[in-house]
């Protein structure tokens, strides 16, 4: 068994003044005051989708593990896009295979140090043919498409779609880490700057800086450092191309691999990129029927942190801020929203959901 | 923006022709090609160029520019059925009066200019055929 035993995540920000590293130290000394020991893990993981292009920095796992003490460590960064799953999925496979006892999972990214535009050239990276990359194309703008194959398939309005940012909204007001902690309204959100018609800003998750770490061991191991371990289930992905029916293939198959049911005591974390994306993921999910599911959110209990539409959007560390957030609720200790039940999952993806990480935890 | 010529050279027929691959195994056709057919694993897959014709499924307006594209802004994307059955997606061009279920062909644009050292880049965008006749 593995099991989580201990979280930490800064409040996701714009951190002008503090460096990738500096957000690490800060979340790593966070750490150090829940555990009962001194961490000495056996391996070290870098999770993060930009700190190669956005940050200039290679090496990072290096890097982090010299400036936490851990010299002489396996220390290497797992790159995949924005789906930070991956790493946890390396994480778990050396726990399981007896390769490592203890990994520290470390999710980084920080957006705010470029602006818009240069932000979406480095996004479009993970656009995947060569040739969209060149033509100028966004990831928004796949994101749109979709966003219009539903309403025309469902015949549903884009106010539709506003559902989601309310409730993402109405949920960070109350996560004090979250980084957009406003109610918003219908008129603020349909008046809102457009991005790629129809998406407008509330439409897309709110890219700001975060930094998470993640303290997974064998279950054996896990009392030594904590009271309160959180099992790790298990952990299923999957890759897809891009889907213009409306279904998210990557989705479909993790969760057929994991052989998982969702029911209303399970607290769920899922990648919502774009409100369109989250419609998508929780009518793959079962968790709403399809073309109305962003009508159905009180039946479950979703991304009561505030989403990455509210909670906001952390590149490859967001898949750690999930996996921290549902420990935190089934051990008890979540600061925002309260969800109940014993156990969970975090639904890990790229933005367009050509990749998927879906973990399942229990108390 | 940084324009590579020998990336641009090496994907000049992927950027300026539709070159779609053919599973001669399974019958997937795809774009771009490559030797491999990315549905079946096959690698008997024959290179076949579009006739760069087909249908406007769907479209959007993108305001937020990327790096090097900002002279385009806004810039019409659209989903494009062609006549060969796949779909991509691409920049629209000459887009006045667009609507879903238009004929569209394909046309070479100037996409973007390397503004360190004026290099130009070339790509596929797609166009409205005006007076297009119904099914043709």
């Amino acid at each position: 068994m593995v099991a989580v035993a201990e979280v930490s995540l800064i409040k996701v920000d714009r951190y002008y003044e503090y460096s990738e590293k500096d957000l690490v130290i800060e979340a790593y000394k966070q750490l150090e005051t829940k555990v009962k020991e001194r961490i000495k893990p056996d391996v070290v993981i870098v999770s993060s989708g930009y700190i190669e292009s956005i940050g200039k920095s290679n090496l990072s796992a290096v890097k982090f593990s010299n400036s936490l003490g851990f010299k002489g460590v396996k220390a290497f960064r797992v790159e995949n896009g924005d789906n930070g799953g991956a790493a946890i999925y390396t994480a778990y496979s050396l726990l399981k295979s007896g390769l490592a006892s203890s990994v520290l999972l470390i999710g980084i990214d920080k957006f705010s140090d470029l602006n818009s535009k240069q932000v979406n050239d480095y996004t479009a990276a993970n656009l995947l043919y060569d040739y969209e990359y060149h033509l100028g194309l966004t990831v928004h703008s796949h994101a749109a498409i979709l966003a219009k194959l539903y309403m025309k398939k469902y015949n549903v309005p884009y106010e539709y779609f506003a559902n989601w940012a309310i409730k993402m909204h109405e949920y960070a007001v109350e996560n004090p880490n979250a980084y957009l902690r406003f109610k918003a309204d219908l008129k603020t959100i349909v008046s809102s700057q457009l991005i790629a018609e129809p998406l407008r800003l509330f439409d897309i998750a709110a890219r700001a800086d975060g930094a998470s770490i993640v303290l997974l061991t064998e279950d054996s191991l896990a009392k030594k450092y904590t009271d309160t371990p959180v099992t790790l289930d298990g952990i299923a992905g999957a890759t897809s191309d891009y889907s213009y029916d409306l279904t998210l293939p990557a989705i479909r198959l993790a969760m057929k691999e994991l052989n998982y049911k969702i029911d209303d005591k399970t607290v769920i974390e899922l990648h919502d990129s774009y409100s369109i994306i989250a419609a998508l993921e929780l009518e793959e999910l079962g968790l709403g029927e399809r073309g109305k599911s962003l009508e159905q959110l009180d039946s479950f209990q979703v991304n009561y942190s505030g989403g990455l539409k509210a909670r906001g959007y952390v590149g490859g560390a967001t898949a750690l801020y999930q996996l921290s957030e549902v420990a935190m609720q089934l051990r008890g200790d979540f600061k925002g929203k309260r969800a109940v039940g014993e156990k969970g999952i975090v639904v890990s993806t790229d933005d367009l959901v050509n990749s998927s990480f879906i973990i399942s935890l229990t108390r | 923006m940084k324009i590579s010529p020998p990336k641009n050279w090496r994907l000049k027929k992927e950027l300026y022709t539709i070159t779609l691959g053919k599973c001669q195994e399974c019958g997937n056709v795809f774009y771009p090609y490559q030797p491999i057919c990315p549905s079946c694993g096959s690698s008997r897959v024959e290179r076949i160029v579009s006739k760069g014709h087909g249908k406007l499924l769907a479209y959007t307006i993108s305001y937020q520019a990327r790096d090097g594209f900002e002279k385009v802004m806004p810039m019409p994307i659209g989903l494009i059925e062609l006549d060969e059955g796949v779909k991509i997606l691409a920049p629209l061009t000459d887009a006045e009066n667009i609507k879903e279920g238009d004929e569209v062909e394909a046309v070479l644009r100037r996409i973007t200019a390397d503004s360190n050292n004026g290099l130009i880049q070339y790509g596929i965008k797609f166009r409205v055929i005006e007076n297009a006749k119904p099914n043709r």
